[in-house]
């Protein structure tokens, strides 16, 4: 399972890192998912946590990429 | 048109008629934010507008809509170059209210400032002043503990977020709190308009002066340092002196007119439902959760503005070039097409996108350091006070507008 991270979109809620902190993380600096404009790959057995942080986000900012 | 009846099948709990006998007043196309009956009957008109209205109108002042739906929400909050912020957040503005920077511009000027404050108010700064907002919220505790009772908003609802941001972040003296709360509070709730652009004005004078004081003093490297260092904007010129006034504003209205309402929310609901209580002490692990479902249930910013810079539809309505929007955030976190049951207050919802704290770029800058305040609050008040409950006679009192307040709430124990 593979997640995008729009980088517009993405506006520092942190809900993300919250409900899956083993799949997302947050910059240090401002608090923005650190991997933002980029496609991250979801460690095996993450999954149900990273569904849980993409349904969180208010901006929708988190998109399943099939691959 | 949006008058109900150009749809295809008409809802009889939309008709002009019905809404008026239910709610006293055509809420389609003559909605009030400042309606003492909004006041009142608060849930039952967000929980039906998100439902039944998506769009609806004011004909108050110079007239604005209200967006109310999740979706639609979302989509004008991110869409800043169709819905902007650069004429202000606040309907019917006061005038000769300066615009707020960062809250009242877009991006790219918004996105310079809100790069340079960001690092102030992350999840890493704010969690560092954890431990100092717990023993503010003990001392606050101190004060009434022995009495028995309190008055949980002037006592320590209104206080709390205010040593929390002053003194960790801003590095303001408390003393003059209470001065700036009024200020704040009248400035947004006053009746009469021109008293509200007074009201705002005095916090404007106070702030201006505290940073012209902290331009000379040698550098903290705190935000206000960050403020005075200022920022260029894209077109080469440098932000003027009233930007970094506003910002100060923009901030204090933020950091102390706000988490009060979600705080004093939180404990009446628990005030009076002793089984949330006992469920929230025996796992404690549920209060990070609570915090979420109590923002999303008790939001104290009803709904923000924007201004249509080009014709536009919303759920079938046409809103003007120039026509004023407002984003109804309370509405958005109580839609019923993304959550269940939204009109009950769950503690174990996990996962809720609610929109509390705004949504796309403009999104809360102090939601990080709100959190640590609510988390401080419920651990260490159901640590200290773990029965309570609402005096007799002393409901809340509550006042509305584009923010929603709560005026008092007597507690003992």
């Amino acid at each position: 399972m593979k997640v995008h991270i729009d980088e517009i979109k993405c506006s520092g809620h942190g809900r993300c890192a919250k409900y899956a902190p083993n799949v997302f993380k947050l910059s240090d600096d401002d608090g923005y998912n650190a991997d933002r404009g980029q496609t991250i790959e979801v460690p095996a057995g993450e999954e149900e946590n990273a569904q849980l942080g993409i349904k969180s986000c208010p901006e929708r900012a988190l998109i399943i990429v099939e691959d | 048109m949006n008058d109900g009846t150009s749809r295809e099948s008409i809802d009889p709990e939309t008709t002009p008629e019905a809404l008026v006998e239910r709610f006293g007043r055509d809420l389609i196309n003559d909605f009030d934010l400042d309606d003492p009956a909004f006041n009142d009957r608060f849930d039952e008109t967000l929980n039906f507008m998100v439902r039944k209205c998506p769009v609806v109108h004011s004909t108050v002042g110079k007239g604005y809509y209200l967006i109310n739906t999740q979706d639609d929400v979302r989509a004008a909050a991110q869409n800043w170059q169709t819905f902007s912020s650069a004429k202000g957040y606040m309907p019917n503005r006061p005038d000769g209210l300066p615009y707020l920077m960062p809250e009242e511009s877009d991006p790219p000027i918004h996105t310079r400032w809100r790069r340079v404050l960001n690092p102030h108010l992350s999840p890493k700064v704010c969690a560092s002043y954890e431990q100092a907002v717990r023993d503010d919220a003990n001392e606050l505790i101190d004060r009434f503990i022995e009495r028995g009772e309190c008055e949980f908003i002037s006592e320590f609802g209104a206080l709390l977020p205010g040593w929390a941001f002053f003194k960790n972040v801003l590095g303001l003296p408390i003393d003059d709190l209470a001065m700036l709360v009024n200020g704040v509070e009248e400035g947004t709730f006053a009746p009469d308009l021109d008293a509200r652009a007074k009201h705002f004005a005095g916090v404007f004078e106070y702030l201006e002066t505290h940073l012209k004081w902290r331009s000379t003093q040698p550098s903290r490297g705190d935000l206000i340092d960050t403020i005075l260092a200022g920022v260029t904007y894209d077109d080469g010129t440098i932000a003027p002196w009233e930007h970094k006034v506003s910002i100060l504003v923009d901030l204090t209205f933020g950091g102390i007119a706000t988490t009060t309402f979600v705080m004093g929310s939180a404990i009446h609901h628990l005030a009076t439902h002793p089984d949330q209580r006992q469920l929230l002490i025996d796992q404690p692990v549920l209060v990070e959760n609570a915090i979420e479902e109590y923002a999303r249930f008790f939001p104290p910013v009803v709904a923000l503005g924007r201004t249509a810079t080009s014709d536009v539809e919303v759920s079938g309505t046409s809103i003007k070039e120039g026509e004023f929007v407002m984003l109804a955030y309370a509405c958005a976190s109580r839609d019923p097409r993304h959550m269940d049951e939204p009109e009950k207050i769950d503690v174990r919802r996990e996962g809720i996108p609610h929109s509390t704290f705004g949504v796309g770029p403009h999104r809360c800058i102090g939601s990080n350091l709100a959190r640590v305040e609510l988390t401080a609050t419920l651990e260490e008040w159901l640590k200290r006070i773990p029965e309570f409950r609402v005096k007799s006679g002393g409901e809340p009192t509550y006042v509305t507008g584009f923010l929603r307040s709560m005026r008092s709430l007597h507690l003992e124990w």
